[in-house]
């Protein structure tokens, strides 16, 4: 049988059992919070990946990536061979005020030259300072953690398999130069991976 | 004159301005703070003459209970912060009249009951509970259950003037 | 000459506990209220687990600009947050912390103590209509109403107690009570406790501060020391309330070793009713409108009664 008030009751007991226990507040300035690995606290960049080919500022959905390039000359290092271009970034930055952690240009860049880093502690007293150039970017990048390992059985990423094959197909034919004589190409995966 | 002679005259000036102030002030709600310092200060008058009981149930009833009655009843119909002008109506000064004459009769029926009777607060008996408990319920029985019967006559009218209200659209829609 | 002195002696460490308790009982409400949510509520203020945080607040709310609202009616406005507060403080002054320990006993002190705690309410009205805004305006009506309820059921078992001590002392109950009152006046105990949450708007009451509705009912104009003064009258009350529950209800100084720590006594019965106020907060939700009028005309205004009824059968059983 029900008596009236044993609800009442309850949330009482609720209440004071929670009291009883630890709370969970994270006490942030006195204690770092234990972020995962793949938080998305800030985007670092590395600056050697750069090719500055503006995928990421073109994709990006708030437009707050601005990059600056010119093109240097590479003199051409055999006789009579042609001078090589390449890009050279002048200014990689990105305001963090208009940046919506949505990681599109992290996906969109083909040479993994930006990354999510867990670090979060960038406040700035005035909003004009939340724009990073890529120097701060750059000092970013110290605090990626490496990527986390792989779930067992999991599919192993399709890069690897790629670079792994490449490897053994370069392997075979030094061997069989070695052995003079021309072993059977193995077959190509490549072309059925290509779209 | 002692002390208390002159707490008694001030109190009671404070009673009749804050009175006045309650019929001539421009503002509903004004009138019914100023009922507030009126009632106040009947009830520390009352104190003063040892009818401490009566002081208390005072402020209890009138301050604490009619006041806020009256203000949630202002504050429900039209209650508009600053002067309201259309307060004021043609019959100001037959009220007036009706007001002084009631007056005096209030304060012949006083004089003439008392004449110059004083209260000596040396020996008088503390106005407590059970003193006024005694004095109302033996001495002045019969007044007090008047009294109800005008109570009960109050709560009648009451029902009979919303039943009024209620009625009014029924009939309209069978018109 | 030194009659005066004692009286000026009383009223200043009345003056010092009304400033000082209600800032306790905040206190305790941010730590008890924090952790049964799981939070742990201020930890800087004062270095140690934030006991300071109601002086930053106090501070604060100092340097806040007194703004009176162009439509308001300015000398209301100015003067409801002072008609709210002190009632409580003149309460104080009459409820005994142990034999001979109270500011001035008073002979009918339970009704001088109800009447003017109606006082305080008064207060809360005038903020809400001076302040020329809808939404105080609608708190002033719901604490109208809600007062209107609930002195009812307040003032009844107020009034059974006394009929059970034969007086209206307050020193006088707590030396008439005894342990088996807890059974006869437990009606009577509860109704006034809940009754009194009520009238202090205090949560699951808060319907006249309601602030996911009306912002913050009739002190939605309020800001700086007049919405300090509002805030400290809410809490002068739970330590008031607490304190007549205490008295009534509970044999205030009554206990093991009373002669000598009877005050100790009231105290923490006093503290214990106020972390039950704290603790309904927590546990419950704020009732609707209509849901406090029933409780209270339909539910409590009937117990009352009984109470009444119960304490007359008892008086004369006895005599
Ligand atoms: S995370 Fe999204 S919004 Fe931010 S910079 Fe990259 S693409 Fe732009
Ligand atoms: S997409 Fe990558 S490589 Fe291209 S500009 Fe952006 S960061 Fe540089």
């Amino acid at each position: 049988m029900r008596f009236p008030g044993t609800g009442l009751a309850k949330g009482l007991a609720v209440t004071m059992r929670q009291m009883t226990r630890r709370s969970v507040t994270a006490h942030y300035p006195d204690a770092l919070p234990d972020l995962p690995p793949r938080s998305r606290g800030v985007i670092a960049l590395i600056e050697e990946n750069c090719t500055s080919c503006m995928l990421c500022a073109r994709e990006c959905p708030s437009w707050c990536i601005y990059i600056d390039s010119h093109k240097d000359v590479v003199p051409a290092t055999t006789e009579g061979g042609r001078d090589k271009s390449r890009n050279v970034l002048d200014r990689f930055a990105i305001d963090f005020s208009l940046c919506m952690y949505c990681s599109i240009c992290i996906e969109v860049c083909p040479f993994d030259a930006l990354h999510w880093s867990p670090e979060f502690e960038y406040a700035e007293l005035d909003i004009r300072e939340l724009t990073h150039e890529k120097d701060r970017l750059r000092e970013w990048m110290w605090t990626v953690p490496a990527p986390s390992a792989l779930d067992p059985h999991a599919e192993p990423a399709k890069e690897l398999g790629a670079a792994e094959k490449a490897a053994d197909k370069a392997r075979a034919a030094d061997l069989s130069a070695a052995e003079g004589a021309p072993a059977p190409p193995p077959p190509d995966n490549s072309a059925e991976e290509a779209p | 004159m002692s002390w208390v002679q002159v707490l008694f005259v001030l109190l009671s000036l404070v009673a009749v301005a804050s009175a006045l102030l309650v019929v001539t002030t421009s503002n509903l709600v004004h009138a019914a703070l100023w009922l507030v310092v009126t009632l106040g200060s009947i009830a520390g008058v009352f104190l003063l003459l040892a009818a401490e009981f009566v002081a208390w149930v005072q402020v209890l009833i009138y301050v604490g209970a009619v006041v806020v009655l009256l203000l949630f009843a202002l504050m429900l119909t039209r209650a508009p912060t600053g002067r309201q002008d259309d307060l004021n109506v043609g019959r100001v000064v037959p009220a007036a009249i009706v007001a002084v004459l009631v007056g005096a009769v209030l304060v012949s029926t006083v004089v003439a009951g008392f004449h110059d009777v004083q209260l000596d607060l040396e020996r008088a008996v503390v106005g407590s509970a059970s003193v006024t408990g005694g004095t109302v319920f033996r001495l002045w029985v019969l007044p007090f259950e008047v009294l109800s019967v005008l109570l009960l006559a109050a709560l009648v009218g009451a029902i009979v003037l919303s039943k009024l209200r209620a009625d009014e659209p029924a009939e309209a829609g069978e018109d | 000459m030194s009659d005066l002195l004692e009286a000026l002696l009383r009223v200043l460490v009345v003056l010092v506990a009304f400033l000082l308790l209600p800032l306790l009982v905040g206190q305790a409400e941010h730590k008890a209220m924090a952790h049964m949510q799981s939070r742990v509520g201020p930890m800087y203020a004062g270095m140690f687990h934030g006991w300071a945080q109601l002086v930053a607040d106090g501070v604060k709310f100092v340097q806040k600009e007194d703004v009176v609202p162009r439509d308001a009616d300015p000398a209301v406005f100015r003067i409801a947050p002072a008609v709210a507060l002190l009632p409580y403080f003149v309460v104080m002054l009459v409820i005994p912390l142990g034999p001979g320990l109270v500011g001035q006993d008073l002979d009918v002190g339970l009704f001088f103590v109800l009447a003017v705690m109606g006082i305080g309410v008064i207060g809360t009205l005038m903020g809400g209509w001076s302040s020329a805004n809808k939404f105080s305006l609608l708190g002033g009506i719901r604490v109208a109403a809600q007062l209107m309820a609930y002195e009812l059921p307040f003032v009844l078992v107020g009034a059974s107690v006394a009929m059970a001590a034969g007086t209206l002392s307050l020193t006088g109950i707590v030396e008439e009570w005894q342990p088996w009152w807890l059974l006869w006046q437990g009606i009577g105990l509860v109704v006034f406790f809940v009754a009194g949450l009520a009238e202090l708007q205090r949560p699951p009451f808060d319907m006249p501060v309601a602030d996911a509705e009306i912002v913050f009912g009739p002190y939605t104009e309020y800001g700086g020391l007049r919405f300090a003064l509002f805030i400290l009258a809410e809490y002068a009350g739970i330590v008031v309330l607490s304190a007549l529950t205490a008295v009534l209800f509970l044999g205030g100084w009554r206990g093991p070793f009373e002669d000598s720590l009877g005050w100790l006594w009231t105290l923490v019965k006093t503290f214990l009713v106020a972390f039950v106020v704290i603790w309904v907060r927590v546990a419950y939700p704020r009732m609707r409108e209509d849901q406090l009028q029933r409780l209270a005309w339909q539910g409590l205004v009937p117990l009352a009664l009984l109470q009444l009824a119960l304490t007359a059968v008892g008086v004369v059983a006895t005599a």
